[in-house]
């Protein structure tokens, strides 16, 4: 028998959870422990949680979930779609009970509207929203609406009457390419919409449904948010530089980097720091949790990060083939090394100039008048 | 008469508003309004050119592959760079699973429930589901348990009384005809293609490190680099992999996909009389089969006025967007993209709104036309200019499906048309991914390890001014990204998307757009209920963050 | 030197002096080993060698040494001698010291024949010793905040991670680097009016950096 530290509940011991709600499902007791344990993991909690983790999953009162999308371009319900444990269909039928989602639902126009008014009454303070994609706020947000209301309206409903909001997604978390200079709709992220809100973000472009889904299973078994960074994201997902977890770090330590596309070092794994990598400027779990399946993931396939998990990063974060961005104010071929020698050049031209003057003239010798005092 | 209004479409890609008018159980007229506008291609302005397949792949995350691949063709076309042979064929790859999986999910998730009755599958008896089944191909999942175990889990769902994403549909409704064990088996599949789409799309992550929006496109080639002897690289390993996915893939397309659309196609033979519209057919061809991708396996062509005895070439300078029904400064003159401008300039109702006046501007989309005229693009257009240009394969899968529903050529021109030439496109290319894989294949082992050309990888190495386009056909069908690139930066992005083709407004002519043409004449049961209309919409399977980017 | 500086001076105490040149050395070598960073060469040889490790650890090596020699010349600003003492960077905020700036200015601009004496600092000078150990801040917060991150439940990240928030990591990092070249241009202005004071003033300037003497027309208790 184990037992969770504090005043917990007593938590079923690994004997006791056949878990026959899930095998009703078709999950066997082997699955659903795999699934338990890889989400433990994924939230980075002790493997002594594993009971109380599955214990939360085999509760039967299915949370709701309003899945809105604003300015999106529906990568992260995508992603959801990516999903592997639990499968899509199975948090359709069995984990979660998603009451609006503009993408799957059957439902369309009034009666997807009722669906979701319904929800937000009947569930007040119980649902959890997750919003998709930026909202916009200029002409008082006519750049994005939904059967006639603005995202900014829907999104202050939805949120402010929610038992808790996640922003999937760099746009919903903070605005995202929407908000990407020059911000034609004058674009935000849900936090700066919605200021009370209690929101949580989950940024990437996509999101790792692996987070999104860990989120979830942190909020049914512990009934609150897990702890966040300075920027809103949670720290078991966004607690550790990408190059800090990267598997081709040691090629960085030694000095070994791809210089050109397809050249040796490109072949053999080498570090993708002169291409442009954004690793060591962004917080993310990508090589460790992977995508689709831990198949694979941006910098182990040959490509740099673009550092996608960061707030701005479609400014910050490009040229996406430089390691610095662009100085601002200066074009596209100044780069920092070209202003920085500019400028040195400059200060050592003038000074030249002015040592060659000095040589020239003739100075009176210091006297009484311009002697120091003390 | 009746005004009505759906917004939100759903099962769709973005943000779709129609507006239609109903007089005797007809649509006699109908609006199609996009309400979200991001400006992508004003964003774009100053950029790295090589950026901007990261940027343009956030257009859409539904076809998260399609807008890379077109900005990078522009990018080439404009520098003139030639990629290599096996880029060619792993983007061919990459493209073309995309096709499968967008396609079978469209199907099954998107627009499935428009024909499908879930709750009339609680009634099917599960044996008779299963032989209907057999009936239609021999997949080894269908037996009367296995529908049965489908139809338990669906009970438990609904008798809990909380139906989720299926509540408050249109279940019920008179216009639903397919049988009770056809319900039930083209639910289990609906739950199938779940798992399925998620496999197989793997191919994605193999050689493009993720999806959706993959990360492996570069200017010039592809940066997975290839070696057999590495394990950081394309080895022999990942393309095994891939071979395997592909047979799955095939494997679902040919013995549920395909069957499935047929068996449902068949109780529905009367909507092969329905929401044909504007009658003119545009494809970029797709697929380059050598480097430097000129030679093309699927042909380019256009089709005007439904004629299939004369496809006309493609040239991508009668393209030209209209903005005069689109929140967009503007003087009237249709501008070839080259030229064009996104100036969002908002003037419809303020939020929040019941009705969109469409008697003046009403949408996000633009309005491109073809030398003037509207163009339906998608997998219709491919397959009509593919079997009217006499292409092998899709003569035989075209002849092949007409037979089975016993109806000629002309009832291609339907909403179910659309419908039936999507489950055609897949099959066709389901089938000719392993000839590409080969063709990778075969290259490797022929030492070739070439993904990437470098000569112009360096913007100092390039003209002071060049200006491009590139085509792709993607799974909604024609897409164009023209560029314009000044010492080194963005000076002009624009894209003409399949989409907005699709979702257009009334140009300034008034010429309708396609969504707007075939909804005319659409029967309508119940103007509350209008099925019927998202029946014929999501035939087109939009995509509006894609239409308006 | 001229026949008037007869007189000498202790001025610089020795944690100046110290604390002078180390500063100078460490930017050497914190230059060097950061602009390796930001460009490197492909010089490991084997995934075993450890180029890049050790620039950076010398980089970070320096960048402590550095820290505390910055530290311990802003505390001598309030313990040290009357030349080293703090309001001695700031010559614009009083009446005399804005005159002898002005003098000195003059003199810089081919407006006055006669170079101003200056016993301790050259009050132009102090002007940008001032913007200077701006700059010396900003290297060491923008630095240590980019050096935090590879532990984000460390101190240093408890002491620097808000950096992080405020600013993003692209713009600490691009302002780390660009600063390091006005740092430059500080060196070369410095090192050249070092230069011609110690010609014109006659006043030992370079040397004093060295031994902490001067040569000055008076005495002390003149
Ligand atoms: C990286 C290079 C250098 C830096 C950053 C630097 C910085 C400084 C600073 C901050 C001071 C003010 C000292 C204090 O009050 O604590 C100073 C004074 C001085 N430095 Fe340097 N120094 C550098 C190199 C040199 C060199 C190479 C020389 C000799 C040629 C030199 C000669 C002097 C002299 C003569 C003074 C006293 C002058 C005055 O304040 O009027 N420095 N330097
Ligand atoms: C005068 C002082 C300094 C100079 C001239 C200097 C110079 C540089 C330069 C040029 C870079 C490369 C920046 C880039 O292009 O990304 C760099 C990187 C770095 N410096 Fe310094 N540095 C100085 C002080 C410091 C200090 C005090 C620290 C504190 C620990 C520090 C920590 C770092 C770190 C961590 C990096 C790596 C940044 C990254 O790539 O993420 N530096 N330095
Ligand atoms: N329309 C469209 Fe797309 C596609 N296929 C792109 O070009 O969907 Ni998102
Ligand atoms: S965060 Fe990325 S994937 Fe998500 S909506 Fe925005 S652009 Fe799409
Ligand atoms: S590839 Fe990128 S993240 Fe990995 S070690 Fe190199 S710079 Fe860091
Ligand atoms: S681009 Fe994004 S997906 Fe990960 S590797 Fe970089 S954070
Ligand atoms: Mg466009």
């Amino acid at each position: 028998m184990k037992r969770a530290s504090g005043d917990e509940k007593q938590i079923p011991g690994e004997e006791e959870f056949g878990s026959p709600f899930w095998e009703k499902r078709g999950v066997s007791r082997r699955d659903f422990m795999k699934f338990c344990t890889a989400m433990t993991a994924a939230l980075s909690l002790p493997s002594s949680m594993i009971p109380r983790v599955a214990a939360a999953l085999e509760n039967d009162n299915r949370i709701s979930i309003i899945w809105v999308e604003f300015q999106s371009c529906t990568g992260d319900t995508e992603a959801l779609l990516r999903a592997s444990s639990p499968t899509v269909a199975e948090i359709v039928l069995d984990v979660l009970s998603i009451d609006y989602s503009e993408t799957i639902m059957a439902a369309a126009g009034h009666q997807a509207e009722e669906a979701r008014a319904r929800t937000i009454k009947e569930r007040a303070g119980k649902y959890i929203a997750v919003v998709e994609g930026s909202i916009p706020t200029r002409d008082n947000g006519a750049y994005c609406c939904i059967g006639g209301r603005s995202a900014l309206d829907l999104a202050r409903e939805l949120c402010n009457n929610a038992l808790a909001t996640i922003a999937v997604g760099t746009c919903a978390s903070y605005g995202g390419i929407p908000a990407a200079a020059p911000n034609p709709s004058r674009a935000v992220g849900l936090s700066q919409a919605v200021p009370g809100a209690t929101v949580i973000n989950l940024p990437g472009c996509p999101v790792n449904t692996d987070n999104l889904v860990a989120t979830i299973v942190h909020f049914l078994t512990f009934g609150r948010l897990p702890p966040v960074d300075g920027k809103g994201r949670p720290l078991f997902a966004y607690g550790k530089k990408i190059h800090d977890n990267c598997e081709r770090r040691a090629h960085f330590d030694a000095g070994q980097y791809v210089e050109a596309w397809g050249d040796q070092a490109h072949r053999k794994g080498h570090c993708l720091y002169k291409m442009g990598c954004k690793g060591p400027a962004t917080f993310h779990n990508c090589p460790i949790q992977k995508y689709n399946e831990k198949t694979a993931w941006p910098v182990g396939s040959g490509h740099g990060c673009a550092g996608c998990s960061e707030p701005a990063f479609w400014d910050t974060m490009s040229p996406f083939y430089r390691r610095l961005p662009n100085v601002p104010g200066f074009g596209i071929e100044a780069t920092a090394d070209k202003i920085g020698l500019g400028l040195v050049a400059a200060a050592a031209a003038g000074f030249g100039v002015h040592g060659a003057l000095n040589a020239l003239r003739k100075d009176r010798e210091p006297g009484e008048n311009t002697r120091e005092e003390g | 008469m009746a005004k009505i209004v759906i917004d939100p479409i759903t099962r769709i890609e973005g943000h779709l508003r129609i507006q239609a008018e109903v007089n005797d159980g007809r649509v006699t007229d109908a609006w199609s309004s996009s309400t979200m506008f991001r400006g992508i291609e004003k964003i774009l302005q100053g950029r790295d050119p090589r950026d901007a397949w990261y940027f343009t792949q956030r257009f859409c995350g539904v076809c998260t592959t399609v807008h890379s691949i077109a900005s990078i063709r522009a990018v080439e076309n404009a520098l003139d760079i030639t990629v290599p042979y096996n880029a060619e064929m792993i983007r061919n790859l990459i493209i073309g699973i995309q096709v499968v999986q967008d396609h079978v999910i469209h199907f099954y998730h998107l627009h499935a429930l428009d024909w499908v009755d879930i709750t009339s599958g609680l009634k099917a008896d599960p044996v008779k589901s299963a032989a209907l089944a057999a009936s239609l191909s021999d997949w080894p999942l269908n037996s009367p348990t296995y529908f049965k175990g489908v139809q338990e889990k669906l009970s438990t769902f609904v008798n809990k009384g909380r139906l989720g994403p299926f509540a408050n549909a249109y279940w019920g409704h008179p216009a639903y005809k397919l049988p009770p064990e056809a319900n039930l088996m083209a639910t289990a599949h609906y739950l199938e293609a779940l798992d399925w789409q998620r496999e197989v799309i793997k191919i994605h992550a193999i050689l493009g490190s993720k999806n959706p929006h993959p990360q492996t496109f570069v200017v010039g080639g592809m940066a997975i680099p290839i070696d057999p002897a590495s394990q950081n690289a394309l080895n022999a390993e990942k393309l095994a992999e891939i071979g395997e996915l592909l047979k799955k893939a095939r494997r679902f397309v040919e013995q549920v996909y395909i069957p499935d659309l047929l068996a449902v196609a068949s109780y529905y033979k009367e909507w092969a009389g329905i929401g044909a519209g504007i009658g003119n057919y545009m494809t970029y061809g797709e697929y380059p089969r050598e480097a430097g991708g000129k030679k093309l396996w699927l042909p380019p062509g256009i089709i005007l006025n439904r004629d299939l005895s004369r496809v006309c070439p493609v040239d991508h300078r009668k393209v030209a967007e209209y903005v005069d029904n689109s929140w967009y400064e503007g003087d009237g003159k249709p501008l070839h993209p080259w030229e064009g401008s996104t100036e969002a300039h908002y003037t419809g109702p303020a939020p929040p709104y019941d009705m969109i006046d469409t008697n003046a501007k009403y949408s996000w989309v633009k309005s491109p036309r073809y030398e003037e005229k509207a163009m339906e693009v998608g997998p219709l257009a491919k397959i009509l200019v593919a079997y009217a240009s006499g292409h092998a394969p899709t003569r035989g899968a075209v002849d092949m499906v007409l037979k089975q529903l016993g109806v000629g050529p002309e009832a291609l021109f339907s909403t179910l048309g659309r419908t039936a030439a999507r489950g055609i496109e897949t099959l066709l290319v389901a089938r000719e991914l392993p000839v590409w894989l080969g063709n990778l294949t075969a290259s490797i082992g022929g030492g070739d390890y070439t993904a990437h050309n470098n000569e112009r990888w360096d913007p100092a190495d390039w003209p002071a001014e060049a200006s491009g386009y590139g085509f792709h056909d993607a799974p909604r069908g024609a897409l164009g990204h023209w560029i314009r690139i000044k010492e080194g930066k963005i000076l002009n992005y624009q894209a003409v998307v399949p989409s907005t083709w699709n979702a257009s407004p009334r140009d300034a002519r008034g010429e309708r757009g396609a969504y707007e043409a075939a909804l005319v004449g659409t029967p309508i049961a119940d103007p509350n209920k209008p099925l019927e209309i998202l029946r014929t919409i999501h035939s087109f399977d939009p995509c509006l963050a894609c239409a308006v980017h | 030197m001229s026949s008037q500086c007869k007189f000498k001076r202790y001025i610089w105490e020795l944690p100046v002096r110290w604390s002078h040149w180390v500063n100078a050395a460490c930017i050497v070598i914190l230059a060097v080993t950061g602009l390796f960073i930001a460009s490197p060469a492909s010089v490991g040889r084997a995934p075993s060698a450890f180029s890049m490790g050790w620039v950076r650890f010398v980089h970070f090596v320096a960048a402590y040494t550095f820290t505390v020699s910055v530290a311990s010349r802003v505390v001598w600003s309030f313990l040290g001698n009357k030349y080293a003492a703090w309001r001695e960077f700031f010559p614009l905020l009083t009446a005399k010291g804005r005159e002898k700036t002005l003098a000195m200015l003059r003199y810089y601009l081919f407006m006055d024949k006669e170079v101003p004496e200056t016993i301790g600092h050259n009050p132009l000078a102090t002007t940008a010793y001032a913007l200077l150990f701006f700059l010396y801040l900003l290297m060491i917060v923008t630095g240590f905040s980019l050096y935090a991150t590879h532990a984000p439940q460390g101190i240093l990240f408890t002491l620097f991670g808000w950096v992080q928030v405020v600013f993003s990591t692209q713009s600490i990092r691009l302002i780390h680097h660009l600063s390091m070249y006005a740092i430059f241009g500080f060196v070369v202005n410095h090192i050249y009016s070092a230069w011609l004071m110690d010609i014109k003033e006659h006043g030992a300037e370079v040397s004093s950096m060295f031994s902490g003497y001067r040569f000055t027309i008076h005495r002390k208790d003149d």
